[in-house]
Parts: C-alpha cells; sequence; structure tokens
C-alpha cells in the first residue's frame, strides 16, 4: 500500500520533472549546450505566475502569460549570451549558464525575498479516495497537464513543419543550413520552448510543495538522473524525470527511515539528511561507468 | 608558463611586501590578505586541473572541504604544522579518487562525474557525524607551529602569502618538466599525447593528484583561519566560485590565478561596503550574488581570456602567459602531428 501511494506521489513530481528535464535534453540536441540554468528558469517561471496570479489575472491567463514571457526570456538568453558563444570552450558555456543560475536567483531573492511564499490555489482544493489511497487534485492537475504538455511537444516535435526543422538543425546543423534552414532562429526557438517547458514546471512544482529560491535546485539533481536516460534523448528524458520522481519518493518514504534506523542502531549517526538528492548521483556514477552514452543515447555522445 | 629567474624574483619581492603588510597592518588588511592567500592557493589548484590539463571540474569545493576537515581534524589531534601536510595528503588522495573516472570519459561527461563527486562529498559532510560533526560544524583549534599556538591575524597572513608563494613557485616549476608538458600536450589532444607515447592516464591521475594536493592546503588553512569547518562552506557554491575565479584571471595562467583570486575574494567586499546603503541584508547578498553572476557572463562573454589579456591588451607589461602557453601548445602539437604523421607513413 505505501508503495502504491509513493509510486502515485513519484509518477506525479516525475511527470513536472520530466517538463523540465525535456527542456535540457532539447537544448543539449540542438546547440549542444548543458544548461544549467535550466532549474532557474523553472523558478523564475514560478514567481513569474505567482506575480501575475497576485495581479488578479485568472489562473488560465496567468499559466499561459508566465509561460509566454519565460519563453521571452530563454529567446533572450541566447541571443544575447549564448549565440556569441558559439566556439567557446566547453567549460566556459557550462560557467556562463552557472552564472545565469546565480544571477536569476539573485535577482529573485532581491524581489521576493528568501522565505518560502504560499503558492495561490489554482486547481480546485480536495482529494479523491482511490482504493485507500488520497491523491489531492493538486497531484492530479500537475500530472495531466504536465502529461498532456509533454505528449503535445512529443508529438510537435515528430510531426509538425516546425518540429521536423528543430530535428535537423539539432541532427545536422551544416546539412540544415544547406537546405535552407536558418539554424540559429531554430536554436532560439528551442531555447523559447525549452524556458517555456521549465517555467510551467516550475508552476506546477510550486503548486506541489509551494514557492521558494530551492526550486531551481531541481535543475542540478536532476541532471544526472537525464545523463542516465542520455543527454540527447527526448524520450529518455521523460523516463529519466519519471524515474527521478518515483526514485525520490521512494527515498524519501522507504529508504530513508529504515537507513536511519540502522544507522542509529550501530553508530551515533542520527539521521540522514537529504539521502534523495544525493541517490541520483550515485546512480549516475555507476551508470557512466557502465554506459556512459545512457540507456538511449547513442553511442559516441560527447564522449571525447 | 615559463618561470625566469626574474619572475621568481619578482613574485619573492612581491611575497615578502605583502607578508610584511600583513604583519604591520590593522586585523581587517590581514583578514583580506589571507582570504585572497587562501583562494589564490585553490585557484592555482584548479588552474592546474582545468587550464593547463585540460580535465573540466566541479568537484573542487568539495575537496577544500575535505582538505578542511582532515586539517582540522589533525590539528585538533595535535599534529601541528604536520595537519597542513595532511591536509594536502587527503586532498590529493580523494582528488584521485574524483578523476578515476577521466581515465573513460573525457569533456562534459567527466564534468558531470566530478559534479556527482561534489554532490556526494558536501553530504559525506553533513551526515558522518562522528568526524565531521555534522551540520553544526567542527570548531577547530588554532593551528599551532613550533609547539605554539598561530591565534592572529597578522601571523596567518604572514604564513598564507608564503605558502602561496611556494605554491606557485612549486606548480611554475612543476610547468617547466615533462610532466608540465605533458599536461598540456594531453589538453591539446589525447591522441597526439599517446602518439609521443605519453601514459594519457598516468598523466591525468599526476594533474589530480598535485591539484587535490593544493586543493587540499588551501582548505586546510581555510580551516584553521575560519577556526570551523561548516558542510555549507563547501558546496557547490565554492566550486562555482573557484572557477569563476580562474575564468576572471585567465584560464592556463598561474599569475591570473592569483589576480582571478584577488578580484573574486575582494569583489564582495567592496559589494558590501556599497551595500550599507542598501536597507535590507538579504537585498545586500542579493545584490553581490547578482554582481557575481553578471561578472562571469561579462567576463566569458568580452574577455574570455581573463584580466591577464586584458592587461596585456592595455599595454601593461606582465606576464603573457596565455600566450606562451598557446605557443607552447601548438608547438607541442605540431611536432606531435608530425610525429604521428611520420609513424603513419613508415607503418
Amino acid at each position: 500500500m505505501l508503495a502504491l501511494q509513493l509510486t502515485i506521489a513519484g509518477v506525479a513530481t516525475g511527470s513536472v520533472y520530466a517538463l523540465i528535464a525535456l527542456g535540457i535534453v532539447l537544448i543539449y540536441k540542438c546547440s549542444g549546450v548543458v544548461n544549467f540554468a535550466q532549474g532557474a528558469y523553472a523558478m523564475l517561471g514560478a514567481y513569474i505566475t505567482y506575480f501575475l496570479l497576485h495581479l488578479g489575472l485568472p489562473s488560465i491567463v496567468a499559466v499561459l502569460a508566465g509561460m509566454a514571457l519565460m519563453a521571452l526570456a530563454g529567446m533572450i538568453t541566447e541571443r544575447l549570451i549564448l549565440r556569441r558563444m558559439l566556439k567557446a570552450p566547453i567549460v566556459s558555456v557550462m560557467m556562463v549558464t552557472l552564472g545565469l543560475l546565480i544571477f536569476l536567483r539573485a535577482v529573485c531573492l532581491a524581489i521576493w525575498g528568501p522565505d518560502q511564499i504560499a503558492f495561490p490555489q489554482i486547481f480546485p482544493s480536495g482529494a479523491i479516495d482511490f482504493a485507500g489511497i488520497f491523491i489531492t487534485y493538486n497531484y492530479i492537475a500537475a500530472f495531466a497537464l504536465a502529461s498532456i504538455l509533454n505528449v503535445g511537444f512529443l508529438c510537435f516535435y515528430r510531426f509538425t513543419s516546425l518540429g521536423l526543422m528543430q530535428r535537423c538543425a539539432a541532427d545536422n546543423s551544416r546539412a540544415a543550413l544547406a537546405i535552407g534552414i536558418h539554424v540559429s532562429n531554430q536554436v532560439s526557438i528551442a531555447w523559447a520552448a525549452s524556458a517555456a517547458l521549465a517555467g510551467l514546471g516550475g508552476t506546477l512544482l510550486a503548486t506541489l510543495g509551494g514557492l521558494s529560491l530551492n526550486i531551481s535546485d531541481i535543475g542540478l539533481i536532476a541532471f544526472p538522473v537525464i545523463v542516465v536516460g542520455g543527454l540527447d534523448s527526448l524520450a529518455g528524458a521523460l523516463i529519466a524525470g519519471f524515474l527521478l520522481g518515483i526514485l525520490e519518493a521512494f527515498t524519501e518514504g522507504i529508504l530513508t527511515p529504515n537507513l536511519e534506523e540502522f544507522l542509529r542502531s550501530v553508530s551515533s549517526i542520527q539521521s540522514v539528511g537529504a539521502l534523495q538528492q544525493v541517490i541520483p548521483y550515485a546512480l549516475l556514477v555507476l551508470m557512466l561507468l557502465l554506459r556512459p552514452q545512457g540507456i538511449f543515447g547513442r553511442r559516441g555522445t560527447e564522449r571525447v | 608558463m615559463q618561470m625566469t629567474m626574474r619572475s621568481f624574483f619578482i613574485g619573492l619581492a612581491l611575497a615578502i611586501v605583502f607578508a610584511l603588510i600583513g604583519y604591520e597592518a590593522n586585523r581587517f588588511v590581514a583578514y583580506m590578505i589571507y582570504a585572497v592567500a587562501i583562494s589564490a592557493i585553490g585557484a592555482l589548484s584548479l588552474n592546474l586541473l582545468i587550464g593547463f590539463c585540460g580535465q573540466i571540474t566541479f568537484a573542487q569545493g568539495a575537496l577544500v572541504g575535505v582538505g578542511a576537515y582532515a586539517g582540522g581534524i589533525l590539528g585538533n589531534a595535535g599534529w601541528g604544522g604536520l595537519s597542513l601536510l595532511g591536509a594536502g595528503v587527503f586532498g590529493a588522495l580523494v582528488s584521485m579518487l574524483v578523476g578515476l573516472p577521466a581515465l573513460r570519459l573525457r569533456g562534459l561527461y567527466f564534468a558531470i562525474s566530478t559534479l556527482a563527486a561534489q554532490f556526494i562529498l558536501s553530504y559525506l559532510f553533513k551526515i558522518l557525524q562522528p568526524l565531521t560533526n555534522g551540520v553544526s560544524g567542527l570548531v577547530i583549534k588554532p593551528l599551532s607551529l613550533f609547539g605554539r599556538p598561530v591565534a592572529s591575524d597578522q601571523e596567518y597572513a604572514v604564513i598564507c602569502v608564503a605558502l602561496l608563494f611556494l605554491s606557485w613557485a612549486f606548480i611554475a616549476r612543476v610547468m617547466q618538466t615533462n610532466v608540465g608538458r605533458a599536461f598540456l600536450v594531453v589538453r591539446e589532444s589525447e591522441l597526439v599525447a599517446r602518439g609521443m607515447g605519453i601514459d594519457v592516464s598516468q598523466t591525468k591521475l599526476k594533474a589530480f593528484l598535485l591539484s587535490g594536493f593544493f586543493a587540499g592546503l588551501c582548505g586546510g588553512l581555510f580551516a584553521f583561519t575560519s577556526r570551523l569547518a561548516n558542510p555549507e562552506a563547501f558546496e557547490i557554491g565554492l566550486s562555482v566560485d573557484q572557477t569563476a575565479m580562474i575564468i576572471v584571471g585567465g584560464l592556463g595562467s598561474l599569475t591570473g590565478s592569483i589576480v582571478g583570486a584577488a578580484f573574486v575574494t575582494l569583489l564582495p567586499e567592496a559589494i558590501e561596503r556599497l551595500g550599507e546603503l542598501l536597507p535590507s541584508a538579504d537585498l545586500v547578498s542579493a545584490f553581490r550574488e547578482m554582481a557575481f553572476g553578471i561578472l562571469i557572463v561579462l567576463f566569458l562573454l568580452l574577455e574570455p581570456r581573463g584580466l591577464v589579456a586584458l592587461a596585456r591588451r592595455f599595454g601593461m607589461r606582465g606576464e603573457s602567459a596565455s600566450s606562451v602557453t598557446a605557443r607552447l601548445g601548438t608547438g607541442v602539437v605540431q611536432s606531435g602531428v608530425a610525429v604521428s604523421a611520420q609513424n603513419r607513413r613508415e607503418a
């Protein structure tokens, strides 16, 4: 019973993580940039939506406007910063996105302060009783919305002509240029899309667990799992998101209490702390040693 | 990275001047001098790894932490001056472990594996309570040298400047040996390195060993000067700070590491002074972080080769570090390519 409860909670948050992971993979596929600032986009999106809700906009308008603003933010980042760094060494690109992460966190800190804020209720409150397991509407709504967007985005990528151009640009940018695809614009679109997805993901995380600067941590925590899924695989990102959610739920629900009990009986260690933040990294180390290209990634992806 | 007699004596003279200033000045100036010297040792160690050997790592903060805890625990156990050496040795050992994946992974994937090391180590600092005293932090007795505790900030300033000078001279010397030149070749191309008969794995491990030693030393000094090793001090933020130092100063430049460390360490102090005009402490820290973030982004966009290159551009005399390494690097690579091409023809 506990396992089922944990699985459901894990799948719900996992679907939101998948939204954020999708963005990281999208940017990596298209431009080879590893975006450590994705978590900051999620955080910024949540704060912007919060601000819009505070202005008195209806929920749906606020969420959509928040996504649109985030898309703009993503596009501006790409135009102003990343486009100028096409030839920069990989360490510089990583540092630039880390600098962006620090900057965005500081901006939110300056405007909204360090304390956790209760996020306004945008979904009806209450819970359904499903075979003895209580699931709040918040979780159901987050899962539904995230899933629709995940699937919607994959369909867009797979079946529309813009999606085709995206795939061309990601697959072989020179060939894409040769057949008349404006690759730089495609990269801009990828950044816009992934920032918008992350913004929505952040908003959903805020509805589940409150709004604070810590939402930005998800970018770095999600990272190992994305690598496990394969940095260049959208399907891998989806599965990675779910995996992270379930892993987190089970670590918190089962592993942590049992491990603490065991450690207390054999040593003076009282608490294992935020174990759920480390488990993904432990998984990553194993994975990198066994199968560096990830479960779904192509062999040869950036191993050299 | 040529260390001529001239640059050696300039460094020595500067070290003596700063040590004297630190010894005579008030506590605050002494504090700033040792804070810069300690971060500079860390930045030198990181530049050795990223700038010279091309191994991107984000675990520097945790390695400094390993040094801090090792130094603190050994110092509390009464090891005296040897505890600083111990801090370096532990830093070196853990750094080798962190570097092990580099034998199989390269570039981005290796960087991510070091990110994993950073998170796992800083998690261990928190939960290994018997050793580290957990989140409340380990209280550390003052460093005792020659049977006498070093208590004043002025004395620490002298010690840190002296150790910074020794670290700088040592690393600069290493870069003139075959080991140092092998680092550069591995950075330029592992294939060429292999072609030249360099053992790439061994070279990488040597780089991790050396860099880890100085990271540990930096941590040990940090522990004794702040008298507290707290897990929060050694999180990913410290890795980012240290990387910012070598980027601001100049990748692959020893002088740049020291200049960058001074810049990144003193900037928050300056903003703190300006920040007294702001209404709240949160705003001050927000603005400090904002300035830091903007600084990183702007430097990478406008002057990716760092302050050293900027100084040269404005016609200041200085060690033209990156161009020296660049010249040296490409020179070696070109001869390496020639060698491997020749090998292929003969084969």
